[in-house]
This record gives C-alpha cells, structure tokens and sequence, in this order.
C-alpha cells in the first residue's frame, strides 16, 4: 500500500495591498497545488476611529462624519443615521423629503452596481466590460453631481430633512440618463449571460446554498443570488419605501452568474422606482425644524445600501452628542461568508470570488483613532515615514 | 417569514417561559428587549430563538456603562423581518467574559472578535481569537471604545 506523507501546506499571502482590488485587506490562502483549503481574512487596514469618534462630535458634526464611512455608498449611511437621529427626537420629517432621501438612495444605487459591474469585470480579465460600465456610470454621477451638487458625497441628508430639491432641470437630467442606462444595461445583462469566455468564469464558481447563506448571515445581493428574501427595503419600509413599493429580485443558484443577474436586475428596478418617483413627488416643505439636543433614548435603524443590510444602533444621553454610535455594515458578513466559500476552489478563482460579494473595506474598517507609538503620524516627513516603513519591514520579516 | 407581531409575540413567550427572571420591554413599535438576568443565558436562549427561525443576528453592539456603574452591557440584535429582538447581557468591566454564539451562529464571528478588542470582553470558545481590526502591535488590555479611553502611544 502506497502512503502518502502529508503535504506541508503552502501559505500565499495576498494583500493588504491590491487584494483582487484597489482596497486594503489581507488575505492568507493556503493551498494544496492550485486548491484553495483555508483562508483566513485580516481587516482593518482602513480603520479610522470613526466609531469612537463620533461619541465626541454633536449631532449635525456626526451626519458628515457617517456620511465620509464610504465613498460609495456615502447617502445611505447619513440617511440611516438621519432617520435614527430624528425618530429619538421624535421629528416628522416631511413627506416630499423622505421621497428625495429614496430616490438619492436608488440614484446612489444605481452608481454601485455599475461600478461594481466594472470591478467584476475587471477581475475576470473583462476589461472591455470594466471599460464600458464605467463610462456608463458616468451619466448617473453627472446627474447626481447635477442634483445635489456633488459627486461623491453628495451630503443630500440634512437633520430634518433634505437640501436639495428636483426642479425641472434636475428632472430631466435624471430621466435623460436613465433612457441612456437601460438599454445599456439590457446589454450588459446579455453579455454577462451568454459570453462563453465570461460564464466559464462565474457559471458555477463560488456556488453558496440558501441554507449556507442564511447560516453565514449574507445579505444584500449576495444572499439574494442565493434566494434568501432578505432585503430591508422590502421587509421592514423606512423613509418613503412604504410609499414606493418594489419588488424583491431574487435567484437561486446562488454562483457569481447569480449575483451579476440579481445586481443588474435591481438596475431596472432601480429604473422604474426613480421614474415613478418623479412622477409623483409629493409636493411640500423639505425640512422640519430639528432641537440641538436629542432626548435619551437608543434606537436602531436598519436600511437597504446597495451591498446589503446596513445597522445603526443610537443612543443618546440626553446632550448633544451621541454615548454610543455602532454601525454594523454589509460588507463585515458578507466577506466573512465568502472566505469560507473559496475552500475548494482554484486560487485563479478567488479574486472573482471575493470580487463577487462587492466588498467595501472602509465600510468594513471603522472605529480606531491609531497614534503609532513612535509619535503623531501627522508631524512625520515623508523621508521619516519611509525610514519607519524599511525598518517595520527589515524587522518583520529578516 | 414571520410577520412583525407574531415574530415579537413568539419572543415574548419564549421570554416569559424561560426558567430564570427575564425583563422585556417595547422600546419602539417594531423592538422587543429582553433582558438576561446572567450572561449564562445567553446560548441557550439563542438556540430558542434560532429553532423559532428568529435566529437571524444583525449586529452585537456593546456598551460601556462606564467605569463608575463598572459594567459593560451587550446588545444581541437579532432582525427577522421587520422585528427587532434585542438581548441584553450585562457583564462585570473587570473580567468580562460570555459565551461565543459561534457554534449556532457561525456569523457572529465578525461581531464577537470586534466586541473582543473594542471592549476587552474574553469570548469563550472563539476559534480565532487574534486581532481581526487593531494592529498586531496593538498594547495588550487596551480596549479603544471603552469610556476611559483617549489614545495610545506616548507614555
């Protein structure tokens, strides 16, 4: 009989720069020849103290503080902490403003899952496809630039309210892109479908049952790819989502063709939720005067991003700062299931697997105000902090 | 899926069933807390929950109640549907230690090794229990969203 000596497993370490893409996280993949059999995920290369920041902040500092937790999906987390903020004050906040707040929300939306479409691509060797959505996206972020006056973050959310409103002009900037981006996304829905070269790429690949997503607690389209209805908006309305019904996009196979389908399938959901939005938006004020301090209180507010499920927990003791911020964001599950998900799985694979969730590090990343111990960072010269760099280096690894 | 009421109901009972003192109150329309009367409760009464398909858990947040009151208080938020069911667990500062949930809710990783290194509570029965957020180099029972904490670094 033929023994075989147990392999000493290979450790390929990647990241925490560039891991599969342009943000910081470290992977530690062990492999046996070009098989995934563990992984272990290190986070925190972005961690800002922005947790703890906050309890030393007041009410209105703190909405530009969440706002600033991500680039990407920056209304959505000033939004949660908005409507948190003004059910402990008990403020009611205008109808026509909660129906901005959304369709900023969808608009936003809308921007993610393009970008994310690129990323995708971009990891699978697509870059034609990265190309293209990319400068698609482009017409949303002119129109979001057009209807809040900014690109990234769009500070849209006032305490109270909103401050910006649609006029005529806005209108049709917004319905002039949207007639761009179907037909587009039509497109981009039938390449990701039927180009052999990409489904051999994601037809199959990264494969999560319903019962292994509910378990790991995946949300967002990640557990909607793998039909577990489990969609904020839908579920528990907040804002003007009661107002604006939709339909939850769901699908079972649960690969990363399945998360591609269900993200652009949400586009034209997108699409239709905006234009009836349009149609019909509540005329009214856009603001409700908000107190400076906020009554005790602890409330939890739970909102659709575009990754997924996104928790604030408030608690206020009675001044005009907060005692407690925590924000629990989408990507923190969702990468936790998905590490688990690429055992079995050739390395090659594992950039479109984690691609495939549509990570977000700074969203992961928060709560830590870091002083090296050598100093304040901010009073180092570059040449200083190349020194620390070489010798953090020379130290760690001979 | 249950729908609000029936989800909060089912809570409610498995509450006022349990063998040790509960406290439960309705903070908002769509929130029940229930209030452990010893960490000790804590798994069982989360295997309660998961077998009533309530077992979704949104988020831990822990508390800091301060170094004069001593304690630390932990919030399990579980999100099924439209309902939020929190359970409170308060703990000792000195020494604050609780079960891991893993082995019901592999998920509660994340949340339980962030409460681990932000609030220096020992989570017993943690796989890895190493730095998922802080610096390796990260001072030892330094624990950054406690109340008494201001920065790191020079002494």
């Amino acid at each position: 009989m033929v023994t075989r000596e147990p392999l000493e497993t290979f450790s390929v370490p990647i990241g925490p720069q560039h891991p599969a893409l342009k943000e910081p996280g470290h992977f530690l993949i062990s492999v046996d020849g070009e098989i995934v059999t563990d992984a272990v995920v290190r986070l925190g290369y972005a961690h800002r103290g922005i947790e703890k920041a906050a309890e030393g902040r007041n009410w209105v500092q703190n909405l530009y503080l969440v706002e600033r937790i991500c680039g990407i999906c920056s209304h959505i987390h000033a939004m949660a902490y908005s409507l948190a903020v003004e059910r402990l004050a008990g403020v009611e906040v205008p109808p026509r403003a909660q129906t901005i707040r959304v369709l900023v929300a969808e608009l936003e939306r809308i921007h993610s899952h393009l970008l994310w479409l690129g990323v995708a691509a971009h990891e699978a060797g697509f870059d034609t496809l990265f190309m293209y959505s990319w400068r698609d996206r482009e017409t949303i972020m002119d129109a979001l630039e057009g209807f809040t006056g900014n690109r990234v973050n769009y500070s849209a959310n006032l305490l109270g309210g909103v401050k910006c409103d649609v006029g005529a002009e806005q209108r049709t900037a917004i319905l002039k892109a949207l007639d761009y981006l179907e037909p587009r996304t039509h497109h981009y829905m039938d390449v990701v479908t039927s180009d052999a070269m990409y489904l051999q790429r994601t037809r199959g690949i990264g494969v999560m049952t319903r019962s292994q997503a509910e378990l790991m607690g995946a949300v967002g389209p990640t557990a909607r790819a793998s039909g577990v209805p489990r969609d904020v908006r839908v579920e528990a309305p907040y804002a003007a989502y009661g107002s604006y019904p939709l339909s939850m996009v769901l699908d079972n196979r649960g690969d990363l063709e399945a998360r591609f389908v269900v993200r652009l399938n949400e586009l034209f959901e997108c699409y239709r939720l905006v234009r009836e939005i349009l149609d019909t938006l509540p005329p009214g004020e856009l603001q409700a005067k908000m107190p400076r301090r906020v009554p005790e209180g602890e409330t939890i507010s739970r909102v659709e991003a575009p990754r997924g499920e996104l928790f604030y927990f408030i608690k206020s003791n009675g001044t005009d700062k907060p005692e407690r911020l925590k924000v629990r964001t989408p990507t923190v599950f969702n990468l936790m299931s998905v590490v688990k998900l690429v055992i079995g799985h050739q390395l090659a694979d594992v950039p479109m697997i984690l691609a495939g969730i549509d990570p977000c590090f700074s969203c992961n990343d928060r709560a830590i105000l870091v002083q090296p111990s050598r100093g304040s960072a901010s009073l180092w010269t570059w040449e200083q902090l190349r020194r620390h760099g070489i010798e953090v280096y020379h130290g760690r690894r001979p | 899926m249950h729908t609000l009421e029936r989800a909060l109901a089912i809570a409610q009972e498995l509450a006022e069933g349990w063998t040790f003192k509960t406290e439960t109150s309705r903070p908002e329309p769509n929130r029940l807390d229930i209030a452990l009367a010893s960490p000790a409760d804590l798994v069982p009464f989360v295997v309660g929950l998961r077998v009533q398909r309530l077992g979704y858990l949104a988020a831990i947040t822990g508390l800091d109640l301060g170094p004069e009151k001593g304690e630390l208080e932990l919030l399990y938020h579980f999100c099924p549907g439209p309902a939020v069911i929190t359970l409170r667990v308060r703990l000792p500062r000195e020494g604050a230690q609780v079960d891991s949930l893993t082995a019901i809710i592999p998920s509660a990783e994340a949340s339980e090794r962030e409460l681990a290194e932000m609030f220096g509570v020992r989570i017993e029965g943690l796989r890895a229990p190493e730095h998922l957020y802080l610096p390796d180099d990260w001072p030892d029972r330094t624990y950054p969203l406690r109340k008494d904490f201001e920065s790191v670094g020079q002494a």
